[in-house]
């Protein structure tokens, strides 16, 4: 168990820290980040069934401008590790994600405003002409930080949190099991909405209605229903069909 | 003496831009990260002076965001270019056209970057990947961890070198001419028909109940609600859940109105997921 503590640890302060996106960027996604705590546990394929649940959950979620409106990242390794410890069904995944999304949020804030702190020390130690130190700053407190906002709690409830969170599970009865199976279908509708406006606008809205119908009526997969779009995408782009302005009206 | 990047530096910074969001603040967001990144340019052009090194790396300091990793790599390759360009005796390249420029383009590039990589590439993956791990399929994971820095690196690498070779002449063009703005709206469009067709396969939920008429039974979802419109209920929920973030109810508020609606309404038989 040490040692599954310690390496859940560090995938989880690696996954907030970022060091580097070539690496890292994926590690946001539970599909992924919560596979290599399934991976750490021992248990590769009940853990990944729990990431899968969890990422359906999130799919869709964007995070732009610096905003995070629930931490994936946290909601994976700790959904995926209690889902694993509690030895639940893997659908059950999500129900022990999304508080844990919300204390995510609180160690993004926490993150996001103490960086600023290594940003004055950087440019403190470029002016002095110390760029190897500069570049250290980037790295090694938001690392340090991470571990300690997330990294710690992670070792913690893997460390100790069997005994508690089987418990836990056996007061859940089967009725609330379905009922949180209705909250984990009902919560990729979210994603989906937060994706549409941000991207959508009145003029291309229609296209949503049009992606949905292929995939009701003419049983189209995701890959068909992107091909389609992409042929589309490419003849309005060299047709200039989404630059036209509706005949004598001013386009706001 | 012409100081050249060579592929080595340029390799060098748009590998490091990577980092832009590893010490991410609300004070400068990206800046040190890009800071970071602009060393081995930098570094390479001025070899023996230092002190001008650290004035060039110093602009870097500004408010800087974007989306990093697939399409806004375009940004630092247009910067290393504007920087050689300086170098070598570009006098009309000062401090503010830099950063002018730089932040000109991190608002529409972070549209597109942000459109592709969250409203494309992510769900398509992540939707195929996660049904493959559910039935049990370790490739679930693998795939999507390979698909997706395939899309990240392929994305990234090139869309740096576009920046670097085209330079700002191109990009201001682009923004001029609104071709950035017509492949945003592309993009979105694309986007929007794939999250269409994962209302239908994603949400996936219906109404299992099944009215008793007169000793006739009707189940709403077989006889009553797929003769009308497979869907109509992920579709009726997912309109429901946009026109609360419409109304910028807080996300959060939204997480506990679907726990709350959801354990009430499946404890009253409303709503439950297909067998």
């Amino acid at each position: 168990m040490l040692l599954s503590a310690i390496l859940v640890a560090i995938i989880s302060t690696v996954c907030n820290w970022w060091p580097s996106h070539l690496i890292t960027r994926s590690w946001l996604y539970p599909i992924w980040s919560g596979f290599l705590v399934a991976l750490a546990m021992g248990e590769p394929m009940i853990g990944m069934q729990a990431a899968a649940y969890i990422n359906l959950a999130y799919l869709g979620w964007i995070t732009a401008g610096g905003t995070m409106p629930g931490n994936l990242p946290v909601a994976a390794v700790f959904g995926t590790a209690m889902t694993i410890l509690s030895g639940a069904d893997p659908s059950l995944a999500v129900t022990f994600a999304v508080p844990f999304s919300l204390f995510g949020i609180l160690t993004f804030q926490l993150t996001m405003s103490i960086n600023a702190l290594w940003v004055h020390r950087a440019e403190k130690f470029l002016d002095n002409g110390n760029i190897r130190a500069m570049r250290l700053m980037n790295y090694v407190p938001s690392g340090i930080l991470n571990f300690l906002v997330t990294g710690v709690p992670a070792f913690i409830l893997v460390y100790f949190g069997a005994e508690p969170m089987k418990n836990l599970l056996n007061m859940i009865p089967d009725s609330f099991v379905n009922a949180m199976q209705v909250v984990g279908a009902i919560m990729p509708a979210l994603g989906i909405a937060m994706l549409i406006s941000f991207m959508g606008n009145k003029k291309i809205m229609p296209f949503f209605f049009f992606g949905f119908i292929l995939a009701v009526y003419l049983k189209l997969d995701v890959m068909a229903v992107t091909a389609v779009a992409a042929i589309m995408g490419f003849v309005f782009y060299n047709t200039g069909f989404l630059d036209m302005k509706p005949a004598g009206k001013e386009q706001s | 003496m012409e100081a050249k990047l060579t592929r080595k530096e340029l390799l060098k910074n748009w590998a490091l831009t990577y980092s832009s969001e590893t010490a991410y603040n609300y004070e400068r967001l990206q800046a040190l990260g890009q800071a970071n990144a602009m060393v081995p340019v930098i570094r390479k052009l001025y070899p023996e002076d230092k002190e001008r090194q650290v004035q060039e790396l110093k602009k870097y300091f500004v408010f800087y965001n974007t989306e990093p990793s697939f399409i806004g790599t375009m940004i630092p390759g247009v910067a290393a270019a504007m920087e050689e360009q300086r170098a070598n005796g570009a006098e009309d390249i000062t401090d503010e056209t830099i950063n002018s420029l730089r932040t000109g383009l991190m608002g529409p590039i972070a549209g597109i970057g942000d459109t592709v990589s969250q409203g494309i590439v992510y769900p398509i993956l992540a939707g195929i990947a996660c049904s493959l791990a559910i039935d049990g399929s370790y490739v679930g994971p693998i795939f999507f961890e390979i698909a997706y820095k395939i899309c990240l690196i392929g994305f990234g690498w090139n869309m740096y070198r576009l920046g670097y070779q085209k330079g700002k002449s191109f990009i201001l063009t682009m923004l001029r001419e609104g071709t950035i703005a017509r492949l945003t709206e592309i993009f979105s469009m694309v986007g929007l028909m794939v999250v269409g067709c994962m209302t239908a396969s994603r949400v996936n939920i219906e109404i299992p109940m099944i009215l008793n008429i007169k000793g006739v039974k009707l189940g709403i979802q077989e006889q009553v609600i797929d003769a009308l419109m497979p869907g109509l209920v992920p579709l009726a929920i997912t309109m429901l859940v946009y026109w609360l973030v419409r109304k910028k109810v807080n996300i959060n508020l939204i997480i506990l109105i679907i726990f709350v609606l959801g354990i009430s309404l499946s404890y009253l038989g409303v709503l439950g997921i297909p067998k």
